[in-house]
């Protein structure tokens, strides 16, 4: 109340300026990904041999001094396909999710927010959708098209619309009821003001883990697209390509599908745990929990 | 032990200390604290919240936390301590021995189970009867809780029951295993007066008839008062003063006490102000080395704050100040009214509504077809929230909204802004028809016409800063250049008794009365003529509620600005309003100046109401009881009341529209008995 003491006071702000703790799986995970970042944009720099060069002597190389992790079928450097690999996976990942993000959250908060008839139409559309098996959705889009890059990262995204657009939708509904919407509707404020100002700040946490591990998701079904010959073409490399290339392979030569599985696996992990750390350092309720007890 | 009863009493908490770690550092949740509760007494354990009264209850019970730590003390029951038992042990004891009633009957229930199981269950688990017998043995509790139709209510699940009927449930299934101490934990804070007036009824029956012991946890102050011989207030995990009820209230000692007996609005004292305790509760991670309320405290000198007071015992009562003989029956200072604005009494009314109705369809449409006899009918469920309200207010003036919940109070308020859209009816703001306006034109009138919500915790944005919450409406209605913005926010702040480095919190770093203020700062922001309250002080402590309601009479005097008052509290209302209105389902019932609505002539269910209030000054008067819950508003050809009526004539009130009955000029009563019989 009035009488709060300055002690009181300084001690509720301090955590929101000076020296804000972060988690430490946001730490690890921006750092995995970070490092995995600039391993992909220097590639052509930092490749220690040619990505696409064809050795006919050097096929199936076991790791060595030479070959780090080992050469494929064709010879070709596998530690330099994997780094070189690596921009494709993380743009499909990035661009997919960005898609979903842009398109479901709209529809979501549309459907949560002005509810019945509209919810109804978008919902509807979005089982629809959710019915059939991700890697089918992604395939009929490709299908149809000879396949090319951006398509694949456009299918993948439109796969996990609504997934997002459900995700919002709860998080609106919920929203929606508090008063803070009614006073703002009391000042009358736009329903555009009312969900980008009012509603959307608050629906960021779930959505920032949720988006994360979409990133997650879409690099591995942007792999699996790959696997099945509609993403990446060969001789262009991806992780998923590589896996798929290898599989013939894997008795005799399991290094070459190892390698980028397991860098896809660090990635999907270094992702998510951002998302989760994210989490924790964007809500405010969150950050200021240990500060406001008492 | 030097106990004065001779009995040795049932339950005695001697030095009991616990702390919480928390990753800030440890709180003390409870300070030394001694009790006792005789056999068949009834202590009253009282403190705002945030005193560490509730972990008293889940102390005995053995239900504390994880992170909760008992430092020191004893829990005798019966002699024997309660901590120095194995887990296992102190299972046995829950049940039979001791029992809690948790505070909201709405999530303490199992939803999935029938009730009749969850009552019985404690009885086919500690005594191993069977089954069937459990659900016979809960038929009773029930019918001894005074539930009319045991079988049936056995039968249902939780969702089907009304507050008050699970309150009950919840004490019956308390009583199962009868045992020896009942411990309540806020059992009415959730329920309407007239249902709270009922339980209280049936926890003074079930005393004497059983001979239970009650440990009564309460913020409310009337309540104990109707129930608990002995009373212990508690601040800040300390006792400050114990003794009983009777006496403390007469004569409070500690000035604690004596700020929250002052604190309670009363029917029979109105306008000028109420006594508010500034500030907060200390922090208990770093408690302050002297007296605890000390920082609070008008009587408080040098000395309070250094060193700590002790429990200073003076026969029967106790009380821990070390100012008392100084002190004495010295009152808690009231604050002056802020001077007064002209009122314009005179004119047009700056709000008026004629036939205000608003029906909500719950199930409409192809949801509506059931399949029914072998066809398909159209069985639409609906709720007629509002149903034909006319209501005006003058420019200055607070018309107090008075009803239980469900009575379609809420909706109102949000109908007179338009948040929700009437169903048909008119509404005046100003004099303008804003039923048809569009949203642009809407706008001025928005300006002219703000709300200020229940719950603090839902009405401010997390997202936002005060400055934020407050400049927006100031940027949305260009009443201040960006510039200017943050000067007419501290201005705001300053009007709402707020430090103007409030501006940079966010809503999650203030307390619930400093949220509240925030609210208020933005609905008069825009400079508004007329404000809804809906029910502004009814989430918040006594004391605190004080303060805010303070706040409220001084912007009143000092901007003119007209209320809208809502609450289900009519002492509350009583002391704000002009006016008051009184609604039950759908419909205002009385009408008129504040003065007439509380003095008789009484429209029946107003009597009630009035009645129903625990009065902190008499514990003991005639109470008018109404029987059963209010009802979803459906619409009915008569009087509203009807089904509940203690006064009801005959068929009459059910078929046929009451008229209206006016005793004096503005007071109206919507009643078929004649206004002579109405004032008796």
């Amino acid at each position: 109340m009035a009488a709060a003491s300055p002690e009181q006071a300084s001690r509720a702000l301090r955590p929101a300026r000076a020296g804000r703790k972060l988690p430490l799986q946001l730490v690890v995970g921006a750092s995995i990904v970070c490092v995995i970042l600039a391993l992909a944009l220097l590639a052509p720099l930092i490749a220690p041999h040619p990505w696409d060069t064809i050795n006919v002597r050097a096929r199936f190389l076991a790791p060595n001094a030479t070959y780090w992790l080992g050469t494929d079928d064709y010879g070709r450097d596998v530690l330099s396909r994997l780094l070189v690999g690596a921009r494709l996976s993380i743009f499909m990942g990035v661009t997919a999710t960005a898609i979903s993000l842009a398109v479901g959250i709209p529809i979501g908060l549309a459907a949560g927010f002005f509810k019945g008839r509209i919810d109804e139409i978008l919902m509807r559309g979005a089982d629809v959708l959710l019915s059939v098996p991700p890697i089918l959705l992604g395939l009929l889009v490709l299908a149809v098209t000879p396949p090319a890059l951006w398509k694949t990262a456009v299918a993948v995204g439109f796969v996990y619309i609504p997934p997002m657009a459900r995700l919002t939708r709860s998080v609106t509904l919920a929203l929606a009821e508090e008063d803070f919407i009614q006073a703002a509707r009391a000042r009358g404020e736009s329903t555009a003001y009312i969900l980008f100002r009012e509603i959307l700040p608050n629906a960021w946490p779930p959505l920032i883990v949720e988006g994360s591990l979409r990133v997650s998701y879409a690099i591995l079904l942007a792999a699996a697209l790959s696997f099945l010959g509609l993403g990446a073409q060969p001789p262009s490399s991806d992780w998923g390509l590589m896996i798929s290339e290898a599989r013939s392979f894997i008795d005799n030569a399991p290094w070459i599908a190892l390698a980028p599985g397991f860098a896809m696996c660090l990635l999907v992990i270094g992702v998510n745990l951002v998302g989760d750390g994210l989490r924790e350092t964007l809500d405010p309720r969150l950050r200021h929990r240990v500060a406001g007890k008492g | 032990m030097a106990s004065s009863t001779s009995a040795p009493p049932t339950l005695q908490v001697r030095d009991l200390t616990i702390r919480y770690r928390t990753p800030t550092g440890t709180i003390t949740a409870l300070d030394s604290i001694s009790l006792a509760i005789p056999k068949g007494g009834a202590l009253g354990l009282v403190g705002e919240s945030g005193s560490g009264k509730s972990t008293v209850g889940l102390a005995l019970m053995g239900l504390l936390p994880s992170e909760a730590q008992v430092a020191g003390g004893q829990l005798l029951l019966d002699g024997s301590d309660l901590l120095a038992l194995d887990p296992e042990a102190r299972r046995r004891m829950r049940g039979p021995k001791l029992a809690l009633v948790f505070q909201d009957p709405f999530t303490a229930l199992n939803p999935s189970l029938r009730v009749g199981a969850q009552i019985g269950e404690g009885l086919v688990h500690h005594r191993g009867i069977s089954v069937s017998a459990g659900l016979d043995a809960a038929r009773r509790l029930l019918a001894e809780v005074g539930i009319s139709d045991p079988a049936a209510v056995a039968d249902a699940y939780p969702h089907q029951l009304s507050g008050g009927m699970r309150q009950r449930a919840l004490i019956a299934s308390a009583l199962a295993c009868e045992p020896e101490l009942l411990i309540l934990d806020e059992p009415t804070t959730a329920l309407d007066v007239t249902i709270e007036a009922q339980i209280l009824d049936l926890l003074e029956g079930l005393r004497a008839k059983r001979g239970l012991s009650l440990l009564f946890i309460s913020h409310n102050l009337g309540v104990v008062r109707r129930v608990c011989d002995r009373i212990a207030v508690i601040y800040a995990a300390r006792v400050v003063e114990q003794g009983p009820t009777a006496a403390v209230f007469a004569r409070p000692a500690h000035p604690y006490t004596k700020g929250l007996l002052a604190a309670i609005p009363r029917l029979s004292e109105r306008r000028g102000r109420l006594a508010a305790i500034p500030g907060r509760l200390p922090d208990l991670a770093a408690p302050p080395p002297g007296c605890i309320f000390a920082a609070r405290c008008p009587f408080a000198e040098p000395a309070c704050i250094a060193e700590r007071m002790p429990m200073r015992e003076d026969g029967e009562r106790a009380a821990r100040c070390r100012r008392l003989d100084a002190v004495g029956a010295a009152p808690w200072p009231v604050a002056a009214p802020a001077p007064h604005a002209a009122r314009a009494e005179a004119g047009a009314p700056i709000v008026s509504a004629r036939g205000l109705a608003k029906t909500f369809h719950l199930r409409r449409g192809l949801a509506a077809l059931r399949w029914q006899g072998g066809r398909i009918v159209h069985r639409p469920v609906f709720v007629r929230a509002l149903d034909g309200v006319d209501l005006d207010v003058a420019p200055g003036e607070v018309l107090g909204l008075v009803g239980e919940s469900g009575c379609g109070k809420t909706t109102l308020g949000r109908t007179l802004l338009r948040l929700v859209e009437p169903s048909a009816g008119t509404i005046r703001i100003d004099g303008r028809d804003v039923t048809g306006l569009d949203a642009r034109a809407m706008l001025p009138v928005r300006r002219m016409a703000q709300i200020v919500f229940q719950n603090p915790d839902s009405s401010l944005n997390p997202r936002k800063t005060v400055r934020e919450l407050i400049g927006r409406p100031l940027v949305r209605f260009g009443l201040a250049a960006p510039g200017d913005v943050a000067a007419r926010v501290a201005a705001l702040l300053d009007l709402v008794q707020l430090p103007a480095s409030y501006a940079e919190r966010y809503a999650h770093q203030m307390s619930g009365g400093e949220k509240q203020r925030v609210g208020i700062a933005r609905a008069i922001a825009t400079e508004p003529k007329f404000l809804v309250c809906d029910e502004p002080v009814s989430a918040l402590d006594v004391s605190v509620q004080a303060s805010i309601v303070n706040l409220l009479a001084d912007l009143r005097d000092r901007l003119a600005v007209a209320y809208v008052f809502i609450s289900h509290d009519i002492s509350v209302v009583a002391h704000l309003a002009d006016r008051i209105a009184v609604m039950y389902r759908g419909r205002i019932v009385e009408t008129g100046p504040t003065a007439a609505v509380l003095a008789p002539p009484y429209h029946p269910y107003t009597a009630a109401l009035l009645s129903a209030v625990p009065d902190v000054d008499a514990p003991k008067r005639d109470r008018i009881r109404l029987k059963g819950e209010i009802a979803a508003p459906t619409g009915s050809q008569g009087c509203v009341f009807e089904s509940r009526c203690p006064r009801r004539i005959g068929d009459v009130c059910a078929t046929a529209m009451p008229p209206t009955r006016a005793p004096a000029p503005g007071h109206a009563i919507a009643c078929h008995l004649e206004t002579e019989e109405l004032g008796h």
